[in-house]
């Protein structure tokens, strides 16, 4: 009873982390344009529209935190290794990563920007120098969470994976996570609030995404202060549920069935929130809809 | 809407690309078993160097495969790269049990069968009809596999398979040998291949649009690299002696403020305008 117990704090623990990282992600990889959002932020120079948005085009979300939570636990593995207190060494880890995450940030908005010179897009050199560090903040809290998560799967719970596996298959569900739950806020919405609330992208409006604010021009910074209000606190929700859940289900029924409890139970939850979203998605279609079929062209586009 | 991508005209030929990445990144693998050789690590960086002629050649093979309209693929073209080179790389890590210097030449050819398969299966079965698609899917499995030789090389020093899955840990100051610290034991495999993957298809990610130039996004293949070989040095730190990662560390550092700063530069060149806190400057597009 009592390995159980603290078998759920930890879990309870985990998902507490993640949630702070799922916010954190999406933060991050709204104020850089990162994923989906990222191809309208790319083509709005080539249909005319010159903006001061950042232009963090690092592949997609999931593929590029795969690589930045498994290099901080893959350097905090190193130092463990060398006998580094364990804090200090996810902490260090954290760092580099974060530093490897911003040299990469600079070199995608000076490459897009300056390849775009046909259509006069300027570099704009204070973006660079104001946007990439609360990128690289944001993207600190989300590296730290996860890894140090991590850890504590593999060092209370007893997880067989090394912590570089473990940082690399957590940090692309993360990316993945934030990706599919908050980017729709900031990509299909918050860059085409001129247009009526769930329009869809009609092929006539590919670009023309808002680049001005309630005052001046709309700074990559107005997307953290938007997201972390709606988009990030739901990825976090998600992720961390993803994260609770996968670990409650394993700890409270893995004795049954030989280890069939656990995967019986996973697929119970599965079936529990598809069925949640489902009312989700009707309750919110009769609420703020209608939608008419003119508007029904959509763009499903992942560039970056 | 797919975004538009024109590879850059100019440059050097693809095939004396080929040449060069392919030569240099054996060569300097080779100059790794100088660890061996002489009993030392000191030599380890030469892997990194290796890893970075790899990833120079790859990027101009993801242009090239990518110049087909490709504007998601990629991102995926770098993941299949180190997918299926790491596969190559880790059989031939095998041969080191007949003798090591069949390692990285036996790697090459591995991946290269691997890569024409994986090619031929894209490009026939799956039907995409690219007419280069067979090529440079294998080149790009034989770049992903020198890449993660190389930095496996360059984190451990060397790259036989007896070495890579047994590492020595200290408990109460004695020395044990154990399969969970080391380089395949302890997973530090995974991020080297995230590392590979995100490096080798960043420049051309990064740099895609009508006005890439060759030069920049090649400048921007060697600043990846030399940016992975900068943690590289720092995960060999639980492998390698301290003057070796030293060593390994400082050239790593000079490369790449090298790379960077001539990546700004060109940028700087490249760009329309280079402005510090200046408005929106409206071209006129349909308002």
């Amino acid at each position: 009873m009592e390995e159980i117990l603290f078998g759920i704090g930890i879990s309870a623990l985990a998902g507490a982390l993640a949630t702070v990282a799922g916010a954190a992600e999406d933060t991050e990889s709204d104020i850089g344009s990162q994923g989906d959002p990222n191809s309208q932020v790319q083509l709005a120079p080539q249909m005319g529209y010159v903006h001061r948005i950042y232009n963090k085009a690092i592949s997609g979300e999931p593929p590029a935190y795969g690589l930045w939570v498994a290099l901080a636990a893959g350097i905090a593995w190193a130092l463990m290794a060398i006998q580094y207190n364990a804090i200090l060494a996810l902490i260090i880890g954290s760092a580099v990563a974060v530093f490897v995450q911003g040299v990469y940030a600079t070199t995608a908005y000076l490459g897009r920007t300056a390849s775009l010179a046909k259509f006069e897009q300027p570099v704009y050199i204070d973006i660079l120098k104001s946007v990439t560090t609360v990128t690289m903040a944001h993207a600190f809290v989300a590296v730290f969470t996860t890894v140090t998560m991590c850890f504590l799967i593999i060092e209370a719970l007893g997880h067989p994976f090394p912590l570089p596996l473990m940082g690399l298959v957590w940090g692309i569900a993360l990316g993945a996570a934030g990706s599919a739950t908050g980017n729709p806020f900031y990509g299909k919405e918050r860059q085409y609030q001129n247009y009526p609330f769930g329009a869809g992208l009609p092929i006539s409006a590919s670009g023309d995404i808002v680049r001005y604010a309630e005052a001046g021009q709309r700074s990559s910074l107005d997307n953290g202060w938007f997201t972390s209000k709606g988009a990030g606190p739901a990825s976090g929700i998600c992720f961390g549920l993803i994260v609770f859940f996968e670990l409650w289900r394993t700890i409270l029924f893995e004795p049954f069935a030989a280890g069939w409890g656990a995967v019986i139970a996973g697929a119970v939850i599965i079936i529990v929130f598809m069925v949640i979203d489902r009312m989700v998605e009707t309750w919110a279609r009769k609420t703020y809809g209608p939608y008419t079929t003119a508007e029904a062209v959509t763009e499903e586009e992942a560039t970056a | 809407m797919t975004v538009k991508i024109e590879a850059s005209e100019g440059g050097m030929d693809h095939n004396v690309m080929l040449g060069i990445g392919l030569v240099g990144a054996l060569v300097c693998i080779y100059l790794v078993y100088l660890n061996t050789l002489m009993s030392t690590e000191v030599f380890a960086f030469f892997g990194g160097l290796a890893a970075i002629i790899a990833l120079w050649w790859g990027t101009d093979s993801i242009k090239n495969l990518c110049s087909y309209g490709l504007g998601t693929g990629v991102p995926s073209a770098g993941m299949i790269a180190l997918g299926s080179g790491v596969v190559a790389m880790l059989f031939a890590t095998k041969l080191a049990g007949i003798s090591p210097l069949l390692v990285p030449v036996g790697c090459v050819v591995v991946a290269a069968i691997l890569g024409a398969i994986l090619g031929f299966i894209s490009d026939k079965v799956l039907n995409m009809n690219i007419p280069v698609m067979t090529r440079m899917i294998a080149e790009l499995t034989v770049v992903g596999s020198l890449t993660t030789l190389g930095f496996t090389a360059m984190v451990a020093g060397t790259f036989s398979f007896g070495d890579l899955i047994t590492g020595a840990t200290s408990v109460f100051g004695v020395e044990i040998a154990s399969y969970a610290s080391s380089v395949i034991g302890g997973c530090v495999l995974a991020t080297i291949f995230m590392l590979g993957a995100i490096a080798i298809q960043h420049p051309f990610n990064a740099c895609l649009g009508p006005n890439e130039s060759w030069d920049r996004t090649q400048m921007c293949a060697i600043e990846c690299g030399a940016l992975s070989m900068i943690v590289i040095a720092i995960m060999s730190l639980a492998f390698l002696s301290l003057p070796a990662v030293v060593i390994s560390f400082v050239i790593s550092i000079i490369l790449w403020g090298w790379s960077y700063s001539e990546l700004i530069k060109l940028s700087k060149r490249d760009a329309f305008a280079w402005l510090d806190s200046q408005p929106i400057r409206e071209v006129g597009g349909e308002q």
